[in-house]
């Protein structure tokens, strides 16, 4: 039963992580990130590890949610105060905010090709 | 073979999976809804897997969970009330669905466990993840004030 357990947690942690970084806005990110933490809480249980799963509870649903809309609001401010108030049609036009959160431009292919080679 | 464990496992993978895709995909509002009620959803899981692996230091965490999974849908509901605001998401079938659910469940597992400190902490934990889910609920459906939104 327990294996059953284990599976179930690991594929839901694979599935939530994936979809983590397939989403794109920041905001709906966060989302995601919340619901992660929640299942990597679930999975650590599983493998009866109750110490850990309290410590990513609490960075996992709070912490990190907080973090990244604190910081997306900053950015938007900096960006323009005057077109904060309208959520509509400034969303398309602030393209300096997505290289911020999405994923890390793949630097270290080359050297591990080499190092497998 | 223990049927609390195999309670929590199926409410994990029909529960949590539907949560997965569902704050994936989708207008914000259900997404907000979704991380709001995945909350209540692990919570019960964990109190699940605590009764079936008998460690009761495992109903710790379903603790801290009520506390703090409120507190995280509130900081959505803070953070995100401009975006909130022109379609304020409204979910009450489904918070009552979520409340009656974590009551018969925490109940079943007083019971189970018998009377004493246990049963006791066993329904405070139910007591405050149904207050928090039904609070993080009306935050949500626009029970913020006007004046909280300045800035």
């Amino acid at each position: 039963m327990n294996d059953a357990l284990v599976v179930i947690c690991l594929l839901l942690v694979a599935a939530s992580a994936t979809a983590a970084v397939a989403v794109r806005d920041p905001e709906r990110q966060a989302l995601v990130l919340a619901v992660l933490g929640l299942s990597l809480a679930v999975l650590f249980t599983v493998f009866q590890a109750p110490d850990v799963a309290l410590s990513q509870l609490a960075v996992g649903s709070v912490l990190t949610p907080l973090l990244v809309l604190l910081s997306v609001r900053k950015v938007r401010r900096g960006a323009g105060p005057k077109t904060r108030r309208g959520t509509g049609p400034d969303r398309g036009g602030r393209d300096r905010t997505r290289p911020d959160a999405g994923p890390q431009p793949p630097g270290g292919r080359g050297g591990r090709d080499g190092a497998t080679g | 073979m223990n049927g609390w464990l195999v309670a929590a496992a199926v409410l994990l993978a029909g529960g949590l999976g539907a949560a997965v895709w569902g704050v994936a995909t989708g207008p914000l509002g259900r997404r907000v809804v979704t991380q709001n009620m995945t909350t209540s959803l692990v919570c019960v899981a964990v109190l699940l897997l605590a009764q079936g692996y008998r460690r009761p230091a495992y109903v710790d965490i379903g603790l801290e969970l009520s506390l703090l999974g409120p507190i995280g849908t509130l900081v959505y509901a803070r953070l995100l009330a401009d975006d909130l605001r022109p379609d304020p998401p409204r979910a009450p079938r489904l918070t009552a669905v979520a409340a009656a659910g974590t009551a018969a469940v925490v109940i079943a597992l007083a019971v189970a466990s018998g009377p004493g400190r246990a049963a006791v902490k066993l329904l405070l934990v139910g007591a405050l993840l149904i207050t928090g889910n039904v609070v993080a609920s009306r935050a949500l459906a626009g029970g913020i004030p006007e004046e909280a939104r300045h800035e």
